[in-house]
């Protein structure tokens, strides 16, 4: 017979009590494990809501400003360079963007993954008022755009049809189906976009080819806007590496909102994590607690081992299995309350995000939950160990 | 085999201190058999604790087979109890989440003596009569079955000394009249006992009785 039998044995006759001290060391947990879950759900609903903030790397042609001078004289400056970009390039973009994606995310993906939205700027004259005329790539724009809504009418399909900013089509005063002339093209109002609040809402937006056509800009777009669908993407190596590879582009990458986006996530998570370690040390509390007592019920049984040969050490380690007993357990009920916790309270904090138990997390809800048991019982077991023999056999 | 020379034993202090034992001196020689007796309070159950090691002294010395033991370090008495001394209680104190042979097998767990336990255990619940109950936890047994028990455990680290604290004190005469002359054929054998009781009558199956009043040897008869 060896000694964690003894435990054992001894365990499964108190397993009320071993229970309930596990169910301290499974509170901290379970709230830790469920912590961990909601945060892992929210990020990724968080990461959908930040991507509202718009593109997160923006492309535009090099432009230098040249200082004219004449002896001290300045004579003012001179944009030098193009101020279109050759369509041609979007390819070579596009391939950076992904390649740079794949590589820090480490996935073999062949398809398109950033998001590559070229736009053609124009000022135009429709029905006698000025306006920004927008050439966008239908698709990738909508896909950037993602909190675009259109509720009147729908969203441009065909090479002729529109779709019109808010104030744009107030001050147009026009309807889904309405037509109008640019540059002597005809095009139709298929919807008006829901008010934004950005400079959408004054502009008119044709698709790109349309666009280069009838501003006789073929082969030409104003800028690119990049976005990058994952959290943390490089985007900074992104920009580096256009700007490297593409000759008379400049590539930004829009670092504030970047790094806005991954403060905010972080510092929820630190948050959370520190509610996780305070609930953690209330619960060591309180399994400290039920070990004391443990020792105090136990003074005699205590006292009996030592007076049959029992050493200190050996009493220390009686109490640090028990501990891990109580650690296993503790952990395993942590781990399932606390994911039935992040079920239950997830959507009502994030609501609508998709929580999914993380099985991952057993192995640290484990770890944690013995590590607890064991500094718990630390004290505990060191007192039990100093239990006199004689004095603990008076006290029966 | 055992000598004490001058031994007492405070609790308290000040005005509330009280002598449990008040210079005692006593020796005890391999083989013999040894009732202390006299009234509560008297020192007897002390006397034992102090000679098991189980309890520290105020002063005086204490040897246990030449080697003075009163002042070893705890480490050091854990190697006394393994080896030199086995205990049996009024009380029993058995594990109760252990059965009968598992309770007889503890000592060797805690001296990691685990060649042959198995079949010294039993061979121990055999002397004490109970192999037919090895595999029964400590409440299905009666009284003096848990004390036949408690006695295989003292047994099995082959101690030669046994202290036993009233070890009938909670059984009817007869059983407790069965266990006694257990402890009787034990020292026949040639174990060391010395047995604390309060009975007369049973103090009379030891060849020497040693009486104690307020922490002090009274009388040390040695019987035909």
């Amino acid at each position: 017979m060896r000694l964690y039998q003894v435990v054992a044995k001894d365990a499964l006759r108190r397993r009320r009590r071993v229970f309930y001290t596990a169910l301290g060391v499974a509170f901290g947990v379970a709230v830790v494990v469920a912590l961990l879950t909601v945060s892992d759900a929210g990020e990724e609903k968080i990461a959908a809501e930040l991507d509202k903030y718009g593109p997160n790397l923006m492309v535009t042609p090099a432009t230098e400003n040249l200082e004219l001078q004449l002896g001290d004289l300045s004579l003012g400056t001179l944009a030098m360079g193009d101020t279109y970009i050759d369509d041609a390039k979007l390819p070579t973009v596009r391939k950076i963007a992904d390649d740079a994606i794949r590589e820090s995310l480490n996935i073999e993906d062949e398809g398109n993954i950033a998001i590559v939205a070229p736009k053609l700027y124009a000022k135009s004259r429709i029905n006698e008022t000025t306006v920004t005329v927008v050439g966008i790539d239908l698709e990738q724009e909508s896909l950037l755009n993602s909190w675009w809504m259109v509720s009147n009418g729908v969203y441009p399909g065909g090479p002729n049809e529109a779709l019109l900013g808010d104030r744009a089509a107030s001050a147009l005063d026009m309807q889904p189906g309405d037509t109008f002339q640019i540059e002597g093209r005809e095009i139709t109002v298929s919807g008006i976009l829901d008010e934004t609040g950005a400079n959408a809402d004054y502009q008119v937006f044709i698709p790109l080819q349309t666009a280069q056509e009838v501003f006789s800009k073929e082969g030409l777009v104003s800028s690119v806007d990049i976005r990058a669908l994952c959290l943390g993407c490089p985007v900074e190596v992104i920009a580096a590496a256009i700007n490297q590879n593409i000759a008379g582009v400049r590539a930004v990458a829009v670092k504030q909102i970047a790094e806005s986006e991954m403060n905010v996530i972080n510092k929820v998570q630190d948050f959370m994590l520190a509610i996780a370690g305070i609930t953690l040390v209330l619960g060591m509390f309180g399994v400290v607690n039920t070990m004391m007592s443990s020792v105090h019920e136990r003074t005699k049984d205590i006292g009996i081992m030592k007076a049959v040969g029992a050493s200190p050490y050996q009493i220390v380690r009686l109490f640090l299995y028990e501990a891990l007993i109580v650690g296993v357990l503790g952990g395993m009920i942590g781990f399932g309350a606390g994911t039935a916790l992040s079920y239950a309270v997830g959507p009502v904090i994030f609501e609508g995000a998709k929580i999914s138990y993380v099985p991952e997390y057993i192995g640290p809800a484990l770890g944690v939950a013995v590590m607890v048991a064991l500094v718990s019982s630390a004290y505990p077991a060191f007192r039990a160990s100093r239990i006199k023999v004689a004095e603990s056999i008076r006290s029966m | 085999m055992l000598e004490i020379r001058n031994v007492t034993r405070a609790y308290g202090h000040g005005p509330s201190r009280v002598l449990a034992l008040d210079g005692v001196s006593l020796r005890v020689e391999k083989g013999e058999f040894v009732a202390v007796t006299g009234p509560s309070g008297s020192g007897k159950t002390t006397l034992l604790n102090v000679i098991g090691g189980l309890d520290g002294i105020s002063g005086g010395e204490v040897f246990l087979e030449g080697e003075r033991i009163d002042n070893l370090s705890e480490a050091d008495l854990v190697g006394v109890r393994r080896k030199k001394i086995a205990y049996v209680f009024q009380q029993y104190h058995l594990v109760p989440s252990l059965t009968a042979l598992e309770n007889v097998l503890l000592p060797l767990t805690f001296s990691s003596s685990r060649n042959g336990a198995h079949a010294r255990g039993t061979q121990m619940l055999q002397k004490v009569g109970l192999s037919h109950r090895a595999h029964h936890k400590p409440s299905e047994l009666s009284g003096g079955e848990q004390q036949r028990v408690a006695i295989a455990r003292a047994l099995i680290n082959n101690c030669s000394l046994v202290l036993a604290d009233e070890p009938t004190g909670n059984l009817d005469r007869k059983t407790g009249a069965g266990i006694l002359e257990l402890f009787t054929e034990l020292n026949q054998e040639g174990y060391t006992l010395i047995l604390v009781t309060h009975s007369p009558e049973t103090a009379r199956l030891a060849r020497r009785i040693v009486s104690m009043e307020d922490g002090r040897i009274v009388k040390d008869t040695i019987g035909a």
